[in-house]
């Protein structure tokens, strides 16, 4: 399975600079933060549907359609546990489902699904490396930028490392799934600590193998990829702009509320 | 570009030195280094050889200030590198006089395609962007990944993923390059690579010390240093030092076949390559015949040869038609079809990614097959709970540290037996029987982390011992041991396959499988190339250079006179034997 999301396709998003890439995230995360209702989240959804349609990232969206469906599913539910405003229109024990609880309820899980899309897209179109040029841009310290870069890195490989530790130590009998929630938990010791074993003593190597490149040398390295800001980067950064004042100015005006009747 | 060009070789007299250096690790017991004193000639290529312990990490880490800046400890003595001594300096303020290759291409990757991780190391140390963007195409065509520029590090193979990293190194055209270790981890192929890209780095005036556990590879050095607990015990030409058998024995290298086979015929000298091992034995034996199937090949049975099972049983394992492709992938098994009877040693070697470990996890159910039958003991595993197929089948697995972590070395034994019931009697009955088995009786008590690399392994064999499963399949199981160890370990092994257990080893070690194994299995593409006796598999010269298999140097020389001999000592029986065969007609 491919560890990263990033689909080379070469089109204007993967070519927009990676700043603008990294302030489309922002707002993309400050316009769904300020609505609720799921009419109001409707548009940026649109407008994610159209933006994988044309950087072609529906193969990672397909990789993690269960995420979305169990999302806004989950979501719903829950809060019809949490929500309990509107008249119920069946009376089933512990849930209040009610017409308002339903568009509360999908409406939070279209919002945290659109997070995860705009997450998904963004990693579709942006390597690592862009990333942290995006970040470093903003002011973030080349090392932090650094670090996360890693962690995309490390992050499959300690997937990979427990994968092979539970498959060890099922083959010598141990049952993972015994006992109530606290006892398994506590059951994945034989594998929490081979991991952790093996984290530190990766962390060392890496440690090392990045020192004797120079890492450390200065805070400030050089890039060996420039990212000019072209035209097109500020067309992208007005338009942004745009996106997240409107949906401010929605929420501002009272449009983007669950009213309940 | 070439790996260097000859006018930066630097004019100072050494590459680098070390003057009486000495390094005590904090908390170690003893010196890692002691006094140790050593020098490096420009365009000069040095190999370092002993021991697991022997110091000899620890002495490529003072080159380039690992030691003592990273790693704590007392340090004492003197670094020069190009005439500079280093005092002070940080690990990464000499990135670009001492460039370091480590064993774990895993862990010196760092970004996510080809480019950038070559490009890494000049940004660290501020080259100019152009001068960065002129110099990555040539790091890549020099090491043989050009046209990978975009490629994902992690997509590649463990060859291409060192040869990444020592371009990345090559970078930055430091004067002296340290590769510690570079092909432990990788299968023949990968080994091969990076070997054939160490040779075109010394050709084109590199400053190079390679560090590796086997004596063949360093026979193109220059000069080689033997450790021995932190101190130089023999320093010279390869001739010099290779020739002193039980010296390198007695520090754990593996001394080369081809002068073991010599020095058994009472020739004095060293072979370099096996043409010079061929033209020394030739001389002393002129009546020797050449490739053919003589009247004094060695039988195929020969009781010099490993030990035959007893009787052919009935098969404890049968696999038929095995198929497996994980979803959406490529088949990973094609086809396999394999029997294993009882007390068998069977070796199973090809290439990374030929499907070994994929048919091992499917023995032992850990994968499920998309098409075929396994049979355990007359029964289809598919019937059989775990615990029913843990006590036919044990799987170690290539890293012991992927399954340790109790507290006490008789806990870790014991936690398969407890997982599947039995009784604490009965629990500390095996613990002690496996323990005697692989001789950590007396370590029961100690903490499993702090036990070597081949104590560990020989832990989680004993660990899946605990089991008693008639059938143990071990994982590539002397990856990362010294030669000492490895010789423990199948020792080990061997003793637990007379007392009747079958073995199938998978391996990329070609002298244990022709002095261990009974039969062998090559597979490539998932698909079975070759199944049956050692010496008939070591016979097939075509087949093994097609599957980049290289027989031991001893089987290959034994090749040259039609003969083959699985080891040294046989090879230089059936030479004195049959000298005389030959010479009386």
């Amino acid at each position: 399975m491919p560890i990263y999301l990033y689909i080379d396709r070469g089109t204007l998003v993967h070519r927009l600079n990676p700043t603008v890439k990294v302030f489309a995230l922002f707002i993309m995360f400050w316009s769904v933060y300020w609505v609720d209702h799921p009419l109001a989240l409707l548009p940026l959804g649109l407008l994610l549907v159209a933006l994988a349609q044309w950087t072609g990232s529906w193969p990672n969206f397909y990789r993690l359609r269960w995420l979305f469906i169990l999302l806004i599913f989950f979501t719903t539910l829950a809060w019809m546990v949490f929500y309990r405003k509107g008249p119920a229109l069946i009376n089933i024990p512990f849930l209040h489902l009610s017409r308002a609880a339903l568009v509360f309820g999908f409406g939070r899980g279209l919002k945290l699904a659109e997070l995860l899309a705009t997450s998904v897209l963004f990693l579709s179109t942006t390597k690592v490396e862009e990333f942290t040029a995006g970040l470093q841009r903003i002011g973030v310290p080349y090392r932090v930028g650094f670090a996360i870069t890693l962690s995309f890195r490390l992050v499959p490989l300690f997937i990979d490392s427990a994968l092979t530790v539970v498959q060890a130590q099922s083959l010598r009998g141990y049952d993972f799934n015994r006992g109530g929630p606290l006892e398994r938990v506590k059951r994945y010791v034989p594998v929490v600590i081979p991991v952790f074993m093996g984290a530190l003593r990766k962390a060392n190597n890496m440690a090392m193998a990045l020192e004797a490149r120079g890492f450390g040398i200065s805070a400030t390295p050089t890039s060996y990829i420039d990212y000019p800001m072209l035209p097109r980067d500020r067309i992208a950064f007005a338009a942004l702009i745009g996106l997240g004042t409107i949906y401010f100015l929605i929420y501002w005006f009272g449009y983007g509320a669950i009213s309940v009747k | 570009m070439k790996l260097r060009d000859s006018n930066e070789i630097t004019t100072a007299a050494s590459a680098a030195a070390i003057e009486d250096v000495s390094f005590k690790y904090a908390g170690g017991d003893r010196e890692a280094l002691r006094e140790v004193s050593f020098e490096l000639r420009p365009g000069e290529m040095v190999g370092i050889m002993g021991a697991s312990g022997a110091g000899k990490s620890t002495l490529a880490k003072c080159l380039n200030r690992i030691v003592p800046r990273f790693e704590d400890g007392e340090f004492r003595g003197v670094v020069r590198i190009g005439g500079r001594i280093l005092d002070g300096d940080r690990v990464c303020d000499v990135a670009s006089m001492v460039g370091m290759v480590f064993q774990d291409f895993e862990a010196q990757l760092f970004s996510t395609n080809v480019t950038h991780e070559v490009a890494f190391a000049m940004e660290q140390v501020g080259l100019p962007r152009a001068e960065i963007a002129a110099r990555i195409r040539p790091a890549l065509a020099d090491v043989g990944l050009a046209g990978f520029d975009d490629r994902d590090p992690t997509s590649l193979s463990g060859g291409e993923k060192q040869r990444l990293a020592i371009a990345s190194v090559l970078a930055l055209r430091p004067g002296v390059v340290v590769l510690d270790e570079p092909t432990s981890d990788l299968d023949p192929e990968g080994k091969t690579e990076v070997f054939a890209l160490i040779r075109r780095m010394r050709d084109q005036g590199l400053s190079l010390i390679v560090i590796e556990h086997e004596a063949e590879e360093l026979r193109s050095c220059d000069r080689i240093v033997l450790l021995r607990e932190g101190g130089i015990v023999a320093h010279g030409p390869p001739g010099e030092v290779m020739t002193r058998l039980d010296l390198l024995e007695e520090c754990g290298v593996h001394p080369p076949d081809m002068n073991r086979v010599i020095d058994l015929l009472g020739i004095e000298g060293h072979a370099a390559s096996v043409d010079e091992a061929e033209t020394m034995v030739r001389a002393r034996f002129p009546r020797l015949p050449a490739m053919l199937d003589g009247p004094g090949a060695i039988a195929r049975n020969s009781s010099s040869g490993p030990p035959a099972a007893a009787q052919p049983e009935p098969p404890l394992l049968r696999v038929e038609d095995l198929n497996f492709a994980y979803p959406f992938g490529p088949r990973v098994l094609d086809d396999v079809s394999i029997e294993i009877a009882a007390a068998e040693f069977l070796a199973i070697v090809g290439q990374n990614g030929s499907g070994k470990t994929t048919l091992a996890k499917q023995i032992v159910g850990l994968l499920a097959p998309t098409g075929g039958t396994i049979t355990i003991a007359g029964r289809d595993r598919k019937n059989l709970s775990p615990a029913e197929t843990a006590h036919e089948v044990g799987y170690v697995f290539q890293n012991p540290d992927h399954q340790i972590f109790a507290a006490t070395v008789a806990d870790e034994v014991a936690f398969g037996p407890r997982n599947f019931g039995l009784d604490s009697a009965e629990i500390a009955s095996r613990a002690e029987e496996v323990l005697c088995a692989v001789n950590l009786a007396g370590d029961r008590d100690r903490d499993p982390f702090l036990l070597s690399k081949g104590e560990r392994q020989r832990l989680a064999v004993a660990s899946v011992l605990a089991l008693r499963p008639r059938i143990l399949i071990l994982d590539e199981p002397t990856t990362g041991l010294d030669y000492r160890e490895q010789r423990r370990m199948m020792a080990l092994v061997g003793d637990l396959n007379r007392a009747g257990i079958a073995i199938v080893m998978i391996t990329h070690t070609p002298w244990l499988v022709a002095e261990y194994a009974r039969r062998v299995i090559l597979m490539r593409k998932g698909r079975v190339m070759f199944d049956g006796g050692v010496r008939e598999f070591f016979e097939r010269d075509e087949l093994l250079a097609n599957s980049s298999f290289h027989p031991p140097e001893a089987t290959k020389l034994g090749r040259r006179f039609g003969v083959t001999a699985l080891r040294p000592e046989e090879l230089a029986e059936w030479i004195n034997l049959n000298h005389g065969r030959f010479h009386n007609r």
